[in-house]
């Protein structure tokens, strides 16, 4: 749990939203209301008012893509179960795994103290797909289907073995709590491409009991708290308090907000405070939001074939798959980035029951979130990543039988994949060893795999900080290199 | 002596205009004309993008060059150049490697990404040219205690702050604005001081009399106000990461309200300062400590702990430390120091030496990496929290145990002429076993236990052997479901025989638990360490527990006879080892056990029934891998020597027949020790429901601490001793090297940092924003003061006052800047935007936990009770369960849904949402800022949130109570409830409007009245009328959405 080398960049993206209002002397009025959302885009923003973030449509490098849908697989899925084929796993299936294999590396606590570390090869047949031949499990059948248009990454890594530490890294760059998110860090850098809906929403299957998830995932760490991801819920307020409360009927609030109106505008002219038209404008756009956010969460103009298309769990709100058709709607609509969390990946026990579980969830509604995007035109821009926070052990943890194991935490290889956003498609990247235990060829750190993602969006890694506490910080920390490999 | 430079007007001129550029981020342009000022204008640049590589951090350090001193910096070079040759930049290597084309010889070189614009090196040139001045940077010279106050041209200012800010101003052609409103005065001052608004009738009369001596009451009565200390604690507990539950993802609930509550009213007594900070930091090592002084240290044990299957404990023992020390550099020093964690601070004298030297002090006490998941045990070491009853009923047991004791011991002295009166005989009677497992036979997967007569349960199949002993594999267990649940009050022996095959590290051979750092290892558990054998029982391992280890370990490949036998005394001393029938030497591991050993779902612990005696493994332990069991007795009773003997089938030495005596045959003996039995059984009873909260215990002896390659927790470099960072102020000569000493240290005089940082924290309370704006941030990157004099002037003052805070609160208060009209014109916003000359008032938007907490008040809803377990006010439902945890939010009724905000439960992971969204921290870890910038989201807290919505219909009542036939009258008294002024012409006409527009909008929705006025947990008062009611309910909401409700002007 070590930061490495405090390296700098640039300077100048570091300020608060007032000092750049004040430096620059900007007045609010007239201004976009999507500025508002992130304040500190006012500056960056051109005559149209669009929010550009710090970046101020000054892309580093030509940008690829415009928005990413993350799909995050919290608690850790198998590689070796999904894309990391190992056949000699279940060659050698009850052998220890050889010390040569392990070369003292650590484990967890949960199953280093077993006696007998066997290998389990894995349950579930695995067979080549599309044009490449991708092996691909028979966990993932919709997923198959699409290989072509996956860029397969055997070969991430990580730091981390628990899961907090882990899922923290691999969100916010740092095994610390208190870092921005990868979301807050491109809503920071690009701002927002929508007047009505914040740019980086969060959507969690809600009713999986597993590793928890927690607010910091998504959390602005020390950037202005503008930038927090926002959790839309299956339910009555997409958004915490977007309702207005029982009896208030919106021509009510608009009584109000007008009568507010009033009083703002009458506080401004008596203050000349520029903060009071802030004001102002936040409330009108947060009625706005009132109507935009149930009109993105409102599936019912959705046809039967786009339902069958991500199936029949779609059309109940809150599901994976319908939050995966609520990602494509709100890429649609330019949110810049999507967070969607599916928990229960943890297998540590009863792995090929649970796998095929959480597969059977997960699988259908990622591949046509692919298929969707595609046909709309809109797979060019979005980017698409599926995986988890880790990979796990390839041997059994607990007892192996002939129709059971568990897989421990691994953190030295594990597969993701990516779609669209100016990613290879058909290409699959990086080898491990004979064991999925090590990387042998083209490892691809979480580092890394941040700068690409950064990369992808028109952003130097180096270049996104923030000055906070006297140091210059970005969300990979003091490392990582762009993965030149996988871009298209 | 940086005060200095403000003494000439031309030095000024530039000084300021730094200022006004935000030097720290961006040096400004050079001033056309005056000299280069280094501290404001060379120091932040050369730091910024040079330190990197030319800085503190030796291991980064290129060309061996280092600006960061004067001795680096001036370094002499060949042929007549130095790095810095002063009056000659033609001579001046810096000057021509900034200057240069060439990509190989450019700084900061291409490859950095950091660069320096052509008026920054013009400045750079000129400050060489005009001969270099150089300082040390301005945090680490001491304090200046002789500063003069400024001489004032247009008048002379009663209060030093004005002198200061004056002198100034004037040098500026500036003039401070005109006094605030009184309104508005006493508003800023209610908040400042107590966090609250003032109320209608501290409004009224200041309006009507506001004289100084009005004034001077109002403060005092503020000052004296409980709510005074609850609002200093709102600021302090984000520094201390005050929280409700442990962090991480788990996040269990632990309460430290005690510490909490202490911060209240250490600040509510006016407790020094230097106190403040000395007892949170050492409280326990002070002279006879008070139960309050421990509480206090309870500061350090605020940090996240996590619980998470598989984690290493060492790993998050060191996060732990790590977590201390960078705490304590945040809020205490004013410092980063976290850097050094991994490396030499890149940009301040602090190097990975100093860190980890630092960290020896916080790295000495009896923790666990890892909490219990399955007790509820407070992590060690921890402080009961007894009530007055409870303490003096201890005491008496306690003291009746001693006398019992006592007696015992005189008692077997007197006895001896008894014993020898006593016939000898050759062999004795053996208790009868409580558990038997003889492992001659196995059934299927069960094995007969002849004392309890219910089979054990052979889990995962161990092998019946050739010897008719059991074979284990070191992942298969055996589980007596029969076995009695043993406790630390019941004396009991247990005896094995038992052979190692193999070496091994760490192997669980028999215990009562359900697992290792899972548990705190709650229970008694016979392990081997090396195969030497451990016994110990255990309420949380390592700080509440007792164990002895042989010296010698078990031999390889032959049998052992094992024989474990305990008094129920909870000492270590009370545990005797034999093995073979002959008692064997030990060593005391741990001698503090204080709880049993048992769990109990009443004190929280997670448990439907009692784990079981189990032998050869553990759950996420090391099992006694390939080894040999046989012949497992428990015996509820302290077996004697020569029962020890004759089970082992050997011969006791002849002085243990004594004992046997006494402890079998002799009444008086016999009777004592039931007697001293109740006694312990009474305590444990009563000791088990006394909560405990985590504080800080020195170990007796030290933890070595290692300086830890790039921070890691496995990469232990070589040792080192606890001491402050070489740049700084040497380490008292005359205190312990402790943190009682590291604390007298931090609050000494010659400290440049902690009465700096304590100061400017203060005066950012009043004004918004510190005298140095970075207050988390004291070092080279952050920050200058905008006045250093005035600074070290009241930091000075500060420490001759003795810490005083209120009296420091009472200088800002009486000053004049402070009670100026926050009013600007466009040309002083312009020139000055973040008003940092002063030149105004202070304003600011008020801090979550006020806002919500004046809406409560206007109302009439808060409900003034300090202290307590926290509270759980209205959240949306969901939110905890759709985190994952499993774990429902279970909110409160009745008054604790009123209680002040810093009351509200804190979860971590999920922290209360309308808080966050008006920037409050998760508290993870320590934070000194909180951003307050405006998003739509608050808006929908504050319009739709019911606590809000609840507060504004409560309001609206009250306001209709009081003026039924008087709209505007009731429109005023709830603006100025909510705002602290009455509405000018215009407001209450747009407020009278928005009143009748709803009326109509209600009185045409005849169901949505009831339904607004529903809302929130109070009853409405049903003899009002619904429509009229709602619609005021709409007005009240309106006031509490208007800007200056949460502003502060």
């Amino acid at each position: 749990m070590s930061c490495a080398k405090c390296v700098g960049a640039v300077p100048l993206a570091g300020l608060s939203r007032r000092e750049l209002l004040n430096r620059f002397g900007m007045g609010l009025g007239g201004i976009a209301v999507a500025n508002l959302i992130n304040p500190a885009a006012l500056i960056a923003s051109g005559s149209d008012g669009q929010d550009r973030g710090v970046l101020n449509g000054q892309f580093h490098v030509p940008p690829k893509a415009k928005r990413i849908i993350y799909l995050f697989m919290a608690g850790g899925p198998s590689q070796m179960e999904t894309f990391d084929y190992k056949p000699i796993l279940r060659a050698r299936n009850g052998e220890q795994l050889p010390d040569s294999v392990r070369q003292g590396q650590r484990l967890t606590g949960m199953s280093g103290n077993q006696s007998s570390l066997p290998l389990a090869g894995s349950l579930f047949e695995f067979a080549q797909h599309g044009a490449a031949g991708t092996w691909v499990s028979s966990l993932l059948p919709h997923t198959a289907k699409i290989v072509d248009d996956l860029c397969i990454v055997r070969s991430m890594c990580t730091d981390a073995i628990n899961h907090d530490p882990a899922i923290t890294f691999f969100q916010s760059g740092s095994q610390i709590a208190g870092r921005p998110s990868m979301g807050a860090w491109v809503h920071y850098g690009l701002g927002s491409d929508n007047e009505d809906l914040p740019a980086f929403v969060v959507l969690i299957t809600p009713g999986k009991v597993d590793q928890p998830l927690y607010a910091r995932l998504w959390g602005s760490g020390f950037l202005p708290p503008e930038h927090q991801g926002v959790q839309f819920r299956s339910g009555k307020d997409a958004v915490l308090y977007l309702s207005n409360p029982d009896g208030v009927s919106r021509e009510s609030r608009r009584l109000l907000l007008d009568r507010l109106k009033d009083l703002h505008a009458h506080a401004a002219e008596q203050l000349g405070d520029r903060d009071v038209d802030t004001r102002i404008a936040q409330y009108e756009m947060s009625y706005r939001m009132q109507a935009s956010v149930p009109g993105v969460m409102d599936l019912s103009n959705e046809t039967e074939e786009t339902f069958d298309l991500y199936g029949k769990d779609s059309q109940t709100p809150g599901t994976f798959a319908a939050n995966c058709l609520l990602a494509r709607r709100l890429a649609e609509r330019g949110v810049k980035f999507v967070q969607l969390y599916h928990q229960g990946w943890d297998q540590h026990d009863n792995l090929p029951r649970d796998i095929e579980r959480q597969c059977r969830e997960t699988d259908q509604a990622s591949a046509a979130l692919v298929i969707d995007l595609k046909r709309r035109g809109l797979l060019d821009d979005t980017l698409v990543v599926w995986g988890g926070e880790f990979g796990r052990t390839s041997y059994s943890q607990g007892k192996l039988t002939a129709t059971n194991y568990g897989r421990d935490h691994h953190p030295r290889c594990f597969s993701v994949w990516m779609a669209g956003g100016g990613v290879k498609p058909g290409l699959v990247f990086g080898t491990t060893d004979d064991f999925s235990y090590n990387v042998v060829d083209e490892p691809v750190h979480v580092h890394d795999f941040h700068a690409t993602l950064l990369h992808l969006l028109g952003i130097d890694h180096e270049r996104l900080t923030y000055l906070y506490q006297g140091r210059r910080f970005r969300l990979t920390d003091v490392s990582g290199k762009v993965v030149s490999a996988l871009i298209a | 002596m940086i005060a200095v430079r403000f003494c000439g007007a031309l030095a000024l001129a530039i000084a300021v205009f730094a200022t006004l550029g935000l030097a720290g981020e961006k040096p400004p342009r050079p001033a056309a004309t005056g000299r280069v000022d280094f501290t404001r204008q060379i120091r932040p640049l050369l730091s910024d993008r040079c330190f990197r590589c030319h800085g503190p951090d030796a291991s980064r350090r290129k060309a061996k060059l280092r600006l960061d001193v004067r001795e680096g910096a001036f370094k002499k070079l060949d042929k007549g150049w130095a790095v810095v040759k002063p009056g000659e930049p033609s001579k001046s290597e810096l000057v021509r490697r900034i200057t240069t084309d060439d990509t190989d010889d450019m700084m900061p070189p291409p490859e950095s990404k950091l660069s320096l614009t052509a008026d920054e090196k013009a400045l750079l040139t000129r400050w060489v040219a005009e001969g270099a001045e150089y300082r040390p940077h301005w945090s680490w010279a001491p304090v200046a205690t002789t500063t003069l106050l400024p001489r004032a041209g247009m008048s002379a200012p009663s209060n030093p702050i004005d002198a200061f800010v004056r002198a100034r101003l004037e040098q500026e052609g500036l003039s401070p604005s005109p006094p605030a409103s009184p309104e508005a005065l006493v508003r800023r001052l209610a908040f400042d001081l107590t966090g609250l608004p003032p109320s209608v009738e501290d409004i009224e009369a200041f309006a009507a009399d506001p004289s100084d001596a009005a004034y001077q009451r109002l403060i005092d009565r503020y000052l004296a106000s409980p709510a005074y200390g609850e609002r200093m604690a709102m600021d302090w507990l984000d520094l201390a990461r005050y929280a409700d539950t442990y962090g991480y993802q788990a996040d269990v609930e632990r309460d430290m309200s005690p510490y909490r509550d202490w911060v209240i009213s250490a600040f509510n007594r006016n407790l020094p300062y230097d106190q403040f900070l000395t007892w949170q930091l050492a409280g326990d090592l002070l002279p006879n400590a008070s139960r309050e002084q421990r509480i206090a240290t309870a500061f350090n044990r605020l940090h996240r702990q996590t619980n998470e299957g598989g984690s290493i404990e060492e790993e998050f023992r060191t996060e732990y430390v790590v977590d201390r020390v960078n705490t304590f550099g945040t809020s205490m020093l004013g410092l980063t120091i976290e850097c050094a964690r991994c490396h030499d601070h890149r940009f301040d004298s602090i190097t990975q030496r100093d860190y980890y030297s630092l960290f020896a002090f916080f790295n000495n006490i009896d923790e666990s990496g890892l909490y219990s998941h399955f007790t509820n045990a407070t992590p060690s070491p921890s402080l009961l929290l007894w009530t007055a009853p409870q303490e003096q009923e201890h005491q008496r047991l306690v003291g009746e145990m001693r006398t019992i004791e006592a007696g015992l011991e005189r008692m077997h002295r007197s006895a001896k002429t008894a014993f020898d009166a006593e016939p000898k005989p050759q062999a004795v009677t053996l208790p009868k076993p409580i558990v038997h497992l003889a492992f001659d036979t196995v059934d299927g997967d069960k094995t007969p236990d002849s004392a309890t007569g219910t089979p054990a349960e052979l889990k995962d199949t161990p092998v019946l052997t050739d010897a008719s002993a059991l074979h284990f594999s070191g992942d298969n267990s055996v589980v007596d479901p029969g076995a009695p649940i043993l406790g630390r009050t019941d004396p009991f022996s247990l005896a094995l025989r038992l052979q190692r095959t193999e070496p091994q590290d760490r192997a669980v051979v028999v215990h009562q638990s359900r697992a290792w750092t899972d548990a705190g290892s709650r229970g008694y558990e016979l392990t081997l360490d090396h195969g030497r054998v451990f016994f110990g029982l255990i309420h949380f391992w390592p700080g509440n527990a007792i164990g002895v280890r042989s010296r010698l370990p078990l031999p390889l490949g032959a049998w052992s006879s094992v024989a474990i036998t305990y008094d129920g005394s909870s000492r270590a001393s009370g545990i005797r080892v034999y093995v073979n029938g002959v008692v064997i030497e030990t060593e005391v591991v741990r001698d503090h056990l204080y709880k049993d050993i048992t769990y109990d779902k009443a004190a929280g612990d997670n448990v439907n029934e009692q784990p079981r005696l189990t032998i050869g493994a553990r759950f996420r332990d090391s099992g006694f891998k390939n080894g040999l069991i046989d012949d497992l007795q428990i015996f509820d009773v302290e077996l004697t020597g020569v029962e020890v003997a004759q089970l082992a089938g050997t011969r006791a030495p002849a002085a243990v027949a004594f004992d046997h005596f006494l402890a079998r045959s002799y009444q008086p003996s016999i009777a004592a020790r039931a007697d001293l039995k109740k006694r312990r059984v009474d305590e444990n009873a009563l000791i088990a429901r006394v909560p405990e909260i985590m504080v800080m215990e020195e170990m007796p002896t030290p933890r070595p601490t290692h300086r830890l390659q790039r921070g890691a927790y496995d990469a232990p470099q070589e040792l080192v001793h606890p001491n402050t960072p070489a740049s700084l102020p040497p380490f008292p000569a005359d205190q312990p090297r402790n943190r009682l000493g590291l604390a007298r240290w931090l609050t000494d005089s010659k400290n440049p940092l902690a009465s700096r940082v304590v100061v400017n924290r203060i005066w950012r309370m009043h004004f918004g924003q510190g005298i140095v704006a970075t207050q988390e941030d004291f070092g080279s990157q952050g920050r200058l003061p905008t006045h250093p004099e005035l600074l070290d002037y009241l930091a000075a003052r500060f420490m001759a006052e003795r810490w005083d805070v209120k009296a420091l609160h009472r200088l800002i208060v009486t000053s004049q800047t402070y009670r100026q009209s926050s009013a600007a014109a466009p040309a002083l916003t312009a020139r000055d935007p973040d008003n940092q000359l002063l030149a105004r008032g202070p304003k600011r938007r008020l801090a979550a936990e006020s806002i919500r907490d004046s809406a409560l008040v206007a109302g009439g809803l808060l409900n003034p009770t300090i202290g307590g377990r926290s509270v759980k006010p209205y959240q949306p439902a969901g939110l905890w369960e759709q985190s994952g945890t499993g774990k429902t939010y279970q909110q409160d009724s009745g008054g604790d849904l009123y209680r002040r905000s810093l009351y509200t439960f804190w979860r971590r992971t999920s922290p209360p949402p309308s808080m966050v969204t008006f920037g409050a921290m998760s508290r993870e870890v320590c934070t000194a800022k909180r951003d307050v910038t405006t998003t739509p989201l608050q808006s929908l807290v504050l319009l739709n949130d019911p606590q809000f919505v609840e507060a504004a219909r409560v309001l609206a009542e009250h306001a209709w109570q009081r003026f039924p036939g008087d709209g505007p009258a009731r429109n005023r008294l709830a603006f100025r409830a909510l705002i602290g002024r009455s509405p000018d012409t215009v407001e209450a006409a747009i407020l009278e409007r928005l009143f009748r527009e709803e009326d109509a909008e209600f009185t045409s929705h005849p169901d949505a009245a009831a339904k607004l006025l529903a809302v929130g947990e109070s009853k409405r008062d049903r003899a009002l009328p619904a429509n009229e009611l709602a619609a005021m309910t709409s007005v009240v909401s309106a006031i509490m959405n208007f800007d200056e409700f949460v502003v502060l002007r």
